[in-house]
């Protein structure tokens, strides 16, 4: 019986229960939800408790894009609820396996609905218009939904026209026992009325009303207030008649722990990088000169949840495999926008996307990946773009404009023509500077004068060519910035990889000790011998593949770690850099 | 200046320096040790308030007592603007004390629900709560009904009165007294508009809301 009310779609709350930057509390069959709509529209009906310390998300802020927990300020991404900031941990993404529980929300009929596992469509109310329609004021009854749908059948109301009448006549057109429809006629008046009873406990629950046609303005309220007053009649009875009842047992709802989806490991034997969702390119323009834009959207289901700074690998048909920053702002999560700047050395992936990938195509990707991730704990955050290397930049500023929080975006580009995702800036407005046309002389000055004086609790975001990028590192330390207060995300990794060398590499976590020889990289021998590691770029780029060094000295050829963290010796880049004594004990 | 004679998870002390806040009125406040202390039934603050109830006031000699009364006085001295009590306004001044009282029953039930369950109040807790309950329903029922003729607070005016502030604090305090706002959606609505007052302030228990969206 429970199990089949489980499986049935009920009315949570009203469409008006929903305004922008509110968080609704409801229930259903015993278990709670925190209701909120983003500023997109799309309405989130979540588990009602933070995954962190279990505190209520309904006392959250809806900030129009995420949910952030009242108690630690946990922030959950629109549509995924995905953790997308931890403050007590600034620096770090949050692990994909800190998600809420959602479930589906559907509109109609003025109601929201949900369900813990539907099954099937919404129930289609013949005589109900959607555009022609009444919702009626809600009333909580504290006795159970059988009970009130029993009674319900009972209900005598007047038609919309003739609710001043009396005598009308009532036909009980349907009944079950999660609601009840009614007609009422006088003559010729003629009025549907749907109930619908919400189970929210064993004990307690919501009549939802829906009248068939709207009345006009001067008679809406009259006929709002008849029926809140009928009902309320009808509850005062209900709720007498529930009290000498015994009192039911609450129902349990039953908390499922992180989804096997989530909590899975990646299967061993499909080795190297993965490509585990497939998109659709929705729309793919030009946005700048030689840049082309393009809108990724979900073949089926939601896409996963992704926080500024991050950036996901595209397949591409004809075999390659790039990395591309998202510059989705926060929320934005039906879609991944990707941008993609014409190489005029492409090695055929820029070209390949340029000129071969057309709206309407379907591109294998990876999960969204972060190892750029952006503080939002600075007084004041410098973001440093060259070129192409804003798109990153533009997720992270958006997710800073949204908060309030301050920033300075300096885009560096040749010209206007090439200043790329307009729509994007303008929404940012002046926090967006752009600087055309520099000589690389002039450029190192601009820069010096943007960086200096370093001020205590300001972060500095950089991406671009690497040698603006090596330059813009230089002026900040030479402007006295804090090597960690300096974040920076190479295209490429321009080093020479010298791979002559050959070692032994010891997988402490795996017990295996493998070689590694002239010419294969720590991360190719590792997947030879069946362990795998996470990798994207495979240069010495992206951060993905990094792992911890317990034993040896590392041979560093990457561009991802900075000069403390390679000079520590615990990290190593497995895709490019090597060791320099015989032995390497790493955890993996 | 003025003096607030304080305690500072006291509710009805609370809605007092919220409307200063909002008002933008300097003041410095007095703690009173209400629990454990029962300093407000010591025999120096009986001297200000025979009741021996908090919140009192001392505005350069001028001695009040009863949160409403000190919001009416504050409104009616202080608001240049003259809207939260607006004095020459008869129906609005009737609406506003109407809800005063009203505001008055939310202390004696879901502020005692508050106190029997924090404090440990010898109350009947579930006669302070039944109470609470059916005045939360008159009043959700009363907000949902404004909400569509476009009234957004307790009175008919444009700008929220020193009614909305008097009920404001035990309600938003409601669920340490085991009184759940679930059934509430109006009052919950309204919550939020108040907590984007300008010049709102928290308390203990009583969250800030975040910002509406920009228009």
């Amino acid at each position: 019986m429970l199990e089949d009310v489980r499986t049935r779609w009920h009315p949570i709350a009203a469409t008006d229960d929903l305004p922008l930057r509110h968080v609704f509390h409801g229930q259903l069959l015993g278990r709670e939800f925190a209701v909120w709509r983003a500023d997109d529209g799309y309405v989130n009906v979540w588990e009602n408790r933070c995954l962190h310390r279990g505190v209520r998300l309904s006392i959250g802020i809806n900030d129009g894009r995420e949910l952030k927990c009242q108690y630690h300020g946990w922030r959950y991404s629109n549509r995924t609820a995905g953790c997308t900031y931890i403050p007590a941990h600034p620096a770090d993404a949050p692990a994909r396996t800190i998600t809420n529980r959602s479930f589906q929300a559907v509109e109609r009929y003025g109601l929201v609905w949900s369900s813990e596992d539907p099954r099937g469509d919404l129930p289609v109310v013949e005589g109900i218009g959607e555009d022609d329609l009444l919702v009626l004021r809600a009333i909580p009854v504290n006795a159970s939904a059988e009970l009130v749908a029993q009674r319900l059948q009972s209900y005598r109301f007047q038609p919309n026209s003739e609710i001043a009448g009396t005598g009308t006549n009532i036909e009980l057109v349907a009944a079950t026992e999660a609601a009840v429809a009614l007609r009422s006629c006088q003559g010729r008046a003629e009025t549907l009325g749907v109930f619908f009873v919400q189970p929210v406990d064993s004990g307690r629950s919501v009549i939802r009303g829906v009248l068939s046609g709207r009345p006009n303005d001067a008679q809406l309220t009259a006929v709002l207030r008849y029926h809140n007053e009928a009902l309320s009649k009808l509850r005062e009875d209900l709720e007498r008649e529930a009290a000498a009842l015994p009192v039911p047992v609450p129902i349990e709802p039953i908390f499922e722990r992180v989804s096997e989806e989530l909590a899975s490991l990646p299967e061993l034997d499909s080795r190297g990088r993965k490509a585990a969702i497939r998109v659709q390119v929705a729309r793919k323009w030009q946005t700048a000169d030689g840049i082309m834009a393009f809108e990724l959207r979900p073949i089926r289901g939601l896409l996963p949840t992704f926080q500024p700074g991050a950036h996901i690998d595209v397949h591409l048909p004809n075999g390659l495999v790039r990395q591309y920053s998202l510059t989705n702002g926060p929320g934005e999560t039906d879609r991944f926008t990707i941008g993609v700047k014409l190489d005029p050395a492409s090695r055929g992936g820029s070209q390949c996307l340029h000129d071969s990938v057309r709206e309407g195509d379907v591109l294998a990707i990876s999960e969204p990946r972060n190892n750029f991730p952006l503080r939002r704990d600075a007084l004041k955050t410098i973001f440093v773009a060259g070129g192409i290397g804003v798109t990153p930049l533009l997720a992270m500023a958006q997710t800073l404009n949204n908060q309030s929080l301050a920033y300075e975006l300096h885009y560096f580009a040749q010209n206007e023509q090439q200043l790329a995702f307009s729509e994007c800036r303008q929404a940012l407005g002046n926090a967006v500077m752009p600087h055309l046309g520099l000589s690389p002389s002039d450029t190192v000055n601009e820069l010096r004068r943007l960086l200096s004086p370093y001020l205590p609790d300001t972060q500095l975001y950089i991406c671009g060519p690497n040698p603006m990028l090596e330059s813009t590192r230089s002026l900040a330390a030479e402007a006295g910035w804090p090597e960690a207060a300096v974040h920076f995300e190479y295209f490429k990794n321009t080093n020479v990889i010298d791979d002559s060398s050959s070692f032994e590499v010891a997988l402490a976590r795996s017990c295996l000790t493998i070689k590694v020889g002239a010419g294969q990289s720590i991360l190719e021998a590792m997947r030879d011998a069946g362990v795998d590691l996470p990798s994207s770029c495979e240069q010495g780029a992206c951060g993905t593949c990094l792992a911890t060094v317990i034993e040896g000295e590392p041979d560093h050829q990457d561009v991802y770690l900075s000069p403390s963290e390679r000079a520590s010796g615990t990290k190593i880049m497995t895709c490019v850099s090597r060791s320099k004594s015989a032995r390497l004990v790493i955890d993996a | 200046m003025i003096k607030l004679y304080d305690y500072e998870l006291s509710g009805n002390c609370y809605k007092l320096r919220l409307l200063m806040s909002i008002l933008g009125v300097d003041y410095k406040t007095v703690p009173v040790d209400f629990y454990p202390g029962r300093e407000h039934k010591s025999e120096w603050f009986l001297k200000l308030n025979p009741l021996g109830q908090l919140p009192v006031v001392d505005d350069d000699g001028l001695v009040l007592r009863d949160a409403q009364a000190i919001l009416v006085y504050l409104a009616a001295k202080y608001d240049a603007a003259g809207t939260w009590y607006p004095r020459d306004n008869p129906e609005l001044l009737g609406e506003i004390s109407q809800w005063l009282a009203f505001a008055d029953g939310i202390t004696s039930t879901a502020s005692a629900a508050r106190l029997h369950d924090a404090l440990f109040y010898d109350f009947d807790i579930n006669t302070a709560r039944a109470g609470a309950h059916r005045l939360f329903r008159i009043l959700d029922e009363h907000l949902w009904f404004g909400e569509r003729q476009e009234r957004q607070w307790i009175c008919s005016a444009k700008q929220p009165t020193i009614a909305d502030i008097a009920c404001f604090p035990y309600i938003m305090l409601s669920e340490e007294g085991g009184i759940s706002r679930q059934d509430y959606p109006a009052i919950r609505r309204w919550c939020d508009r108040i907590k984007r007052i300008n010049g709102f302030i928290v308390m203990s228990g009583v969250f800030p809301a975040g910002p509406a969206k920009a228009a």
